[in-house]
């Protein structure tokens, strides 16, 4: 309770409003023993007295005394406080915030002597005034106040007070003589009040900022102009020239009322908080608020669950298999609750299984970073992190992959594969030292020359590829190229070269430069010589983490798709960086040479195994290359002339053998429309694939292999084959079902391929031989 | 009875509109000027329309929402609905967002079209609250600064203010008379004179507003005093 405005208001109403509030306030334990306090002097005759003078003109406030009783509690609390600064302020010379008006007792008419009174009662040290000099005598010079600077708003212009300004405090301007010389009679000078008396009405100003406020010091004191005039005084000189005109229209012509944003700049300036805004209601104190009542709070629970059930639906989409459902779904959830947890784990645990690692760690750093006790959220994270290890194991980034399974370890010291990948990294980067060591002087010895001459070439392709992508800009050809659709990568241009026959050398040649410089680019530690090793130098790579089998998955894939996935180039370049799992990254085609032999002799056998000798003739470097030229040769069906050159000579090359062994096939083939084939030569040729692809469904049902996959294999090869234009969708798809399938069989897929490849090539061995 | 208006309709419950204007105004954040925005579309509406036609909680919700557009603080019906079912549902959970909620989300856009058409589309008024603060801030000025920081005058004023809007006052009086009305109350209050009234030519009342007499005052001061009456009726 603040007693001093209790007594104020008791004094003022009488006891009237004593009896009401000993009656309202009874039960409020704070005024029961202030009351009682007051009550005392309330009995006694002095403030009788007092009161007796006031009370006729009280008579008609009973009502308004029976409110402040009931209400004694909130108007008199300690915390029913406006948070206005205490400091004075200045009084503006513009009226940007708000309507400055001319003071108030200038429109109420009072008396010259009752304003001067009480001006001798407000003023105080430290406030600004403004006066006229009207006498400089040798002790300092007298000026007659016109109006204030800061802290009130009085009409003082006609009241003729005088202040003192002593020479002491007149700052000199120049080194010598009399500083009072710079000043002349009926200057304009602001002040600041240094002393009052009160009593005699007299007043000290001085010169030095020093007697302002610390806040008001940057104001400059001394001679001012008549603009810097404060503009209350202009106001208020104005309505002296016509004091016809009423405060309302003063107001209402003000440019201050008229802004939009008066009402939060006044409220600042008073001290009233909007945010936190009073009431004399009982049900409206907002110290009762319960903070989750807010719109806000509100939002954010409900925002919650909403982003919850769509987790939900994205769950049980994500069961199913439907993946991109659920990616929506999840995406819808995060939209409307950026730092849904849940949505966020499932998220992450989506990109997981679709391969975008990154991603999924990204999502899962984040989950954790919003509720560090989520468990799913670690646990994932840890796993994802030793894939994402042994991924960039099999990249060659061995630091980086020390680093994510160290990450996955600092998150849970307890996780035993990162410990057991992160030994067996160590271990193997030891092994794979010394080897390249070795492995790197014989091959000084014996390669030196054709280095030096594959570099020369190298150089001389490099010029030629940057010609060519000039002039590929030009040209918005869409047919792909072997490079790209093998490489995709940084140097080796996306953009697919044309058709034109005469290119075919320099590309290949191209594919093989890029192949190199890229290494390059990618920063390995390892040479050119050491790349043309890797064949023997990967092979023997640990490759029992799930990164590994998802890595060897993505590359059979990958070949699968390889003509499907050109239009798909460019993305895949975007992607890269980001997730390289799922995207054709530069090392992967070697990896591809090194550790998934069989997939290339597939290729090299079921596709051109022919043709591979006429191609070998226009080759300028070592059958080293052999597993990604014919892998080039095999993508590059899909350029037309030189595909349509090929074609007839594989065609030409496989009538015989393939007629030798149709039957084998015939029998094998459970699809009747292989006979339709039999005749015309293209068709024969395709059949020739197309049964060697049934081949594998029967494989692949022999091992149980999802039937979405393996029809999608065959789909692939035969499409392929056929060369027809790879549809995008199907390339999608295909790349989804594949994938969706993916997750539980992994390990049995692999070897199912695997199987399937040795089985080919078993039979394709036998071919030439029958 | 206290809702003013031409005492159309009958008289609210406890849990009247206009007094979940005020506390679901506050949570939303809303600003004073909007609340009373919101408050004069409320009150007009059923000034023009019986209380029984339209159902006063949506009409509410809808002048908030109005409210908010017309003083450039829009507010979204989600909030809107979140906090209106908050306060006649305390501790429930907020809302699914399902048919249900949309169709609570519609009605409150079909309401705000019917109150814009009932008010035919005068929606913008003058309030009181620029006065007051003007005001306050020209007394502040005649005051001694000492007693004027030690009064919580302008707080008191403010409060008063808001709370008017639980009523119809804004309809029947100008927003310059209730602004002093609000002032003379929060002085009164205090115990608080204006120095050298007795001198004056010109009551400091008279000054704020040339057309205003004591009479009405009194009469504004005596209606606010009587808004509070129902206060003890909340729980």
């Amino acid at each position: 309770m603040d007693r001093d405005l209790l007594r104020q208001s008791l004094n003022y109403h009488g006891p009237s409003l004593l009896s009401l509030l000993r009656s309202e306030q009874q039960d409020n334990p704070h005024f029961r023993s202030l009351l009682g306090s007051a009550a005392e002097p309330a009995r006694g005759p002095p403030p009788q007295q007092q009161l007796q003078g006031r009370k006729e003109k009280r008579v008609d406030n009973i009502e308004i005394q029976k409110f402040i009783s009931k209400k004694a509690d909130l108007l008199f609390a300690l915390s029913w406080k406006s948070d206005a600064p205490a400091t004075s302020e200045v009084n503006e010379d513009n009226e940007d915030g708000y309507a400055i008006m001319p003071p108030l007792e200038q429109f109420m008419e009072i008396p010259s002597m009752d304003r001067r009174e009480l001006f001798f009662r407000d003023i105080e040290r430290g406030d600004i005034v403004i006066g006229r000099i009207s006498s400089i005598r040798e002790f300092g010079f007298f000026m007659v106040l016109i109006c204030l600077g800061s802290g009130i708003i009085r009409d003082i212009s006609h009241l003729e007070i005088t202040a003192l300004c002593p020479l002491r405090d007149v700052p000199s301007h120049s080194n010598h003589g009399d500083p009072l010389s710079y000043y002349q009679t009926g200057d304009i000078i602001r002040a600041g009040i240094k002393d009052i008396d009160r009593y005699h009405e007299k007043l000290a100003v001085s010169l030095y900022s020093s007697s302002l406020p610390p806040h008001l010091s940057g104001i400059k004191l001394g001679v001012i102009s008549s603009e810097e005039l404060p503009l209350y005084y202009r106001k208020s000189v104005e309505l002296n020239t016509n004091s016809l005109e009423s405060y309302e229209n003063i107001m209402q012509s003000s440019l201050g009322f008229a802004n939009p944003g008066v009402v939060e700049f006044l409220l600042g300036k008073l001290g009233i908080d909007e945010s936190n805004p009073p009431s004399l209601m009982r049900g409206l104190q907002s110290k009762n608020f319960s903070e989750d009542d807010f719109a806000s709070a509100l939002r954010k629970k409900q925002s919650a669950s909403w982003a919850l059930k769509c987790v939900k639906i994205g769950v049980d989409y994500f069961k199913v298999g439907r993946h991109v459902d659920a990616m929506n779904e999840y995406n819808k959830a995060l939209e409307i609750d950026k730092q849904n947890v849940e949505a966020l784990v499932a998220r992450g645990a989506l990109y997981a299984t679709k391969g975008s690692l990154n991603k999924a760690i990204e999502d899962f750093e984040l989950a954790l970073e919003n509720c560090p006790t989520h468990r799913n959220a670690r646990k994932y994270l840890c796993q994802t992190l030793v894939e994402r290890g042994g991924q960039l194991e099999e990249e060659e980034k061995f630091l980086n992959a020390e680093s994510y399974y160290k990450k996955a370890l600092a998150l849970d010291e307890t996780f035993k594969d990162a410990e057991d990948a992160l030994q067996k990294l160590h271990k193997y980067m030891q092994k794979s030292l010394e080897l390249r060591e070795k492995q790197a002087e014989k091959e000084e010895k014996q390669k030196t020359k054709k280095i030096e001459t594959s570099a020369e070439k190298l150089r001389k392709l490099l010029k030629e590829e940057k010609r060519l992508k000039k002039k590929r800009r030009k040209s918005t050809s869409s047919s792909s190229s072997v490079s790209s659709a093998d490489e995709s990568g940084s140097s080796s241009s996306s953009s697919s070269s044309s058709g034109h026959k005469r290119h075919k050398k320099h590309r290949r040649n191209r594919s093989e430069s890029s192949r190199s410089s890229k290494r390059h680019s990618a920063n390995k530690a390892s040479s050119s010589q050491i790349d043309q090793n890797r064949k023997e130098e990967f092979f023997p790579v640990p490759t029992n983490t799930l990164a590994s089998f998802l890595n060897q998955k993505q590359e059979v894939e990958k070949l699968l798709e390889k003509q499907d996935r050109l239009p798909y180039q460019k993305k895949q370049v975007k992607e890269k960086d980001r997730c390289p799992a799922s995207s054709s990254s530069v090392e992967i085609p070697d990896d591809f040479g090194g550790r998934s032999e069989d997939p290339r002799d597939f290729y090299t056998q079921a596709s051109s195994s022919k043709t591979e000798k006429p191609y070998k003739s226009e080759k300028h470097f070592s059958s080293r290359r052999d597993s990604s030229d014919s892998f080039y040769r095999n993508s590059e069906d899909k350029v037309k002339t030189y595909g349509y050159r090929r074609f007839e000579k594989d065609t030409e090359g496989r009538k015989e053998h393939y007629r030798r062994w149709e039957p084998g096939s015939v029998r094998h083939s459970t699809s009747p429309a292989s006979s339709d084939y039999s005749h015309r030569s293209v068709e024969k040729y395709k059949k020739y694939t197309y049964s060697g692809s049934r081949d594998f469904s029967r494989h692949e049902q022999r091992y149980q292999l999802n039937k979405n996959q393996g029809e999608y294999q065959i789909e692939d090869n035969y499409e392929e084959d056929i060369k027809t234009e790879a549809p995008e969708a199907d390339g999608l798809t295909s790349k989804e079902q594949s994938e969706s399938g993916v997750k539980k069989n992994l390990p049995q897929n692999l070897l199912n391929i695997f199987n399937q490849i040795a089985a080919f090539e078993k039979e394709k061995g036998n071919k030439p031989k029958n | 009875q206290w809702r003013g208006g031409g005492g159309l309709g009958g008289t609210l419950d406890s849990k009247s509109s206009p007094t979940c204007f005020l506390l679901v105004g506050v949570k939303l954040g809303m600003q004073s000027i909007a609340i009373a925005t919101a408050c004069t579309i409320y009150h007009k509406f059923f000034c023009e329309i019986n209380l029984d036609a339209y159902d006063p909680y949506l009409v509410a919700m809808s002048s908030l929402y109005l409210a908010g557009k017309v003083e450039e603080q829009h507010l979204r019906t989600r909030d809107i609905i979140n906090v209106s079912n908050r306060y006649f549902h305390p501790d429930s959970e907020p809302l699914e967002l399902d048919s249900h909620f949309w169709a609570l989300r519609d009605s409150i856009v079909q309401c705000e079209l019917l109150l814009l058409r009932v008010l035919r589309f005068h929606v913008s008024f003058q309030h009181p609250h620029k006065y007051l603060l003007h005001y306050l801030i020209s007394l502040k000025n005649w005051l001694n600064r000492y007693s004027w920081q030690r009064t919580p005058i302008s707080v008191t004023a403010w409060a008063l203010l808001r709370d008017s809007y639980h009523g119809g006052l804004c309809l029947r009086f100008r927003a310059q008379h209730i602004a002093v009305a609000v002032l003379h109350l929060a002085l009164q209050a205090y115990g608080v004179e204006v120095p050298a009234e007795a001198e004056a030519e010109k009551p400091w009342w008279q000054v704020f507003s040339d057309d205003l007499t004591k009479p009405i005052i009194d009469n504004i001061v005596s209606d606010l005093i009587q808004i509070y009456t129902m206060d003890t009726e909340i729980p």
